[in-house]
């Protein structure tokens, strides 16, 4: 599985915000993606999930051999193809409970469909109501909110929420756009276990934009540093640390 | 009698177009203001088959139907992806277009003159306006069940979840456009075919049925009733509709000289039933779930 970008580029009234020349997501199972305020880092995942589009340039999306090209997607077609993000800005459904929310998102969209009600999914196609009440079972009890039959009330609950409606989705590969921005320390860590655990036992594949340097010194096989809209410098979390313009750019040592 | 059996059959004729209503908006959140639009040309499309051709009424209603599916696609393919207020406009001029339509295209539709008669599809003698009427209520009781069914399925689970956040819910893999789209033309083109079902009851038809106030009444209904519950449309009209048109309308006692202050009245009254309900209970006469066993549950505000 491997996300490939090339010559991407991204402008807002002719000022380029993204100039990608290349880069290459998925070769390792947790990769870092660092930079200064401003560099990039949520506008290049909003092009990768396709919630933005793309001045010009080409995302190639490999499944199985199977290679997907992303700019003739719409972002629901990204999404089912196994490719989503978790979001930095507190994005939530209003009307849902916890519990229905984390339903809505493992239900598969065959089941949602005008057809179904007429003509039920074939059985394979169709994921079954035990087997989704289940992995919803199983997020509650692993993670504690105030009330899962309630509503997400706090901003904290919100954001928890909106990381296991992504993970109970079981996505190929997940970009997880600043996850503990809003997030108390323990659940950060509780989430990150879960993540690697995840990233052992399905093969998923996760992208991490933090600010938090120890969490992508700890979690990160590969880290990619990105400024003023282009990759500077790519390379594992020890040759990032004592890369100089790495240091320069964001770390702030002289 | 049989003007109040009048009166209640156009009462169901609203109650069904609320509870369409109550998809497209209340689920889907839909801002859909040109309801008269899609149900006048329901009305005329009968109308025009069955009296100027002389096509079977089913036959008209069938033909209807297909015309009006065209016309529901193209208006949602323009209109769905707009804001909320851009397609309130957009929806708003797609009717007032249909009834310019109806009075400047007279080789078709007799223009002001009206268009008659339309006879009804079956004829029971003395029970035909009764048997009429129950057909009516056949239609509101089939909406009602399909509702209840809605709101119990994942249909219904992400027809909200677009309401509250599309862009999220397209996020998580779900054609959120899509969905909506082709729940837009089902309930226009059953809005429609509402009207088709109206053109009997009418017999005569004129350009002056066709005025927003159908639309404005329906949207009262909905937000008294309750937008988000599922039986919202049903009391949302009884208290407008059949409160103000029937009831008093034809049998509060009103000394004649006063009589063309009733209409005006009405109006002034929903304003302020209207204003009340907003200020006080914004959510409606019944807010979400409060007939239903479900988790979902009004939220705290």
């Amino acid at each position: 599985m491997k996300l490939t970008v090339k010559n991407l580029v991204k402008s807002y009234h002719q000022r380029p915000v993204l100039n990608l020349a290349s880069a290459t997501f998925g070769t390792y199972s947790v990769e870092g993606l660092i930079g200064p305020n401003g560099a990039g880092k949520s506008t290049l995942m909003g092009l990768l999930t396709r919630r933005i589009g793309a001045t010009t340039g080409t995302i190639n999306f490999e499944v199985s051999g199977k290679n997907h090209d992303l700019c003739e997607k719409q972002s629901f077609e990204v999404a089912q193809l196994g490719l989503i993000k978790t979001n930095q800005r507190i994005q939530n459904f209003e009307s849902l409970t916890i519990r229905e929310s984390l339903r809505l998102a493992a239900t598969p969209a065959e089941n949602e469909s005008l057809v179904s009600w007429f003509k039920k999914p074939a059985a394979d196609a169709a994921t079954s109501a035990e087997d989704i009440e289940s992995r919803v079972d199983h997020y509650l009890d692993k993670f504690t909110f105030a009330d899962p039959d309630g509503y997400a009330k706090s901003a904290g609950e919100k954001k928890l929420l909106d990381i296991l409606r992504c993970l109970i989705f079981k996505p190929r590969m997940l970009l997880m756009d600043e996850p503990t921005a809003g997030l108390p320390e323990d659940v950060t860590r509780q989430v990150m276990d879960e993540i690697a655990e995840q990233s052992r036992n399905n093969k998923m594949r996760i992208v991490v934009v933090e600010h938090d340097l120890e969490l992508i010194w700890s979690v990160c096989e590969y880290v990619h540093f990105l400024s003023d809209g282009e990759m500077l410098f790519q390379g594992t979390p020890d040759e990032v640390k004592s890369n100089h313009f790495v240091a320069e750019k964001y770390l702030g040592v002289s | 009698m049989s003007y109040l059996i009048f009166s209640l059959s156009l009462l169901l004729v609203y109650v069904a177009l609320t509870q369409l209503l109550h998809v497209q908006f209340g689920m889907l959140g839909i801002p859909n203001f040109g309801i008269v639009g899609f149900w006048g040309l329901g009305m005329y499309g009968v109308g025009v088959f069955n009296v100027q051709y002389s096509v079977p009424f089913l036959l008209s209603l069938i033909l209807t139907g297909v015309l009006i599916t065209l016309v529901a696609f193209v208006l949602g393919r323009l209109t769905l992806r707009l804001n909320g207020q851009d397609m309130v406009c957009a929806t708003l001029a797609f009717s007032a277009i249909t009834s310019l339509l109806v009075i400047s295209e007279k080789w078709l539709t007799n223009g002001v003159v009206g268009l008659g008669t339309i006879k009804y599809p079956f004829d029971f003698g003395k029970a035909t306006e009764f048997s009429y009427m129950m057909l009516l209520v056949l239609v509101v009781a089939g909406f009602q069940y399909v509702i209840q069914q809605l709101h119990r399925s994942d249909l219904g689970r992400l027809m909200f979840a677009i309401r509250d956040n599309e862009e999220l819910a397209s996020s998580l893999g779900k054609n959120a456009y899509g969905t909506k789209l082709q729940l837009f033309v089902v309930t226009s083109v059953l809005m429609g075919l509402l009207g088709g079902l109206s053109a009997p009851l009418n017999q005569f038809l004129t350009p002056n049925m066709l005025v927003p106030g159908v639309t404005f009444t329906v949207w009262i209904a909905l937000i008294l009733g309750g937008k988000e519950n599922r039986l919202g449309a049903m009391l949302g009209v009884v208290v407008t509709f059949g409160l103000f048109d029937i009831l008093i309308e034809t049998y509060l006692p009103v000394p004649a000289e006063h009589a063309m202050l009733v209409p005006n009245f009405k109006l002034f009254l929903y304003g302020a039933v209207l204003i009340g309900v907003l200020l006080y209970r914004p959510q409606g006469m019944l807010a979400q779930g409060a007939s239903g066993s479900d988790a979902r549950r009004v939220r705290p505000l």
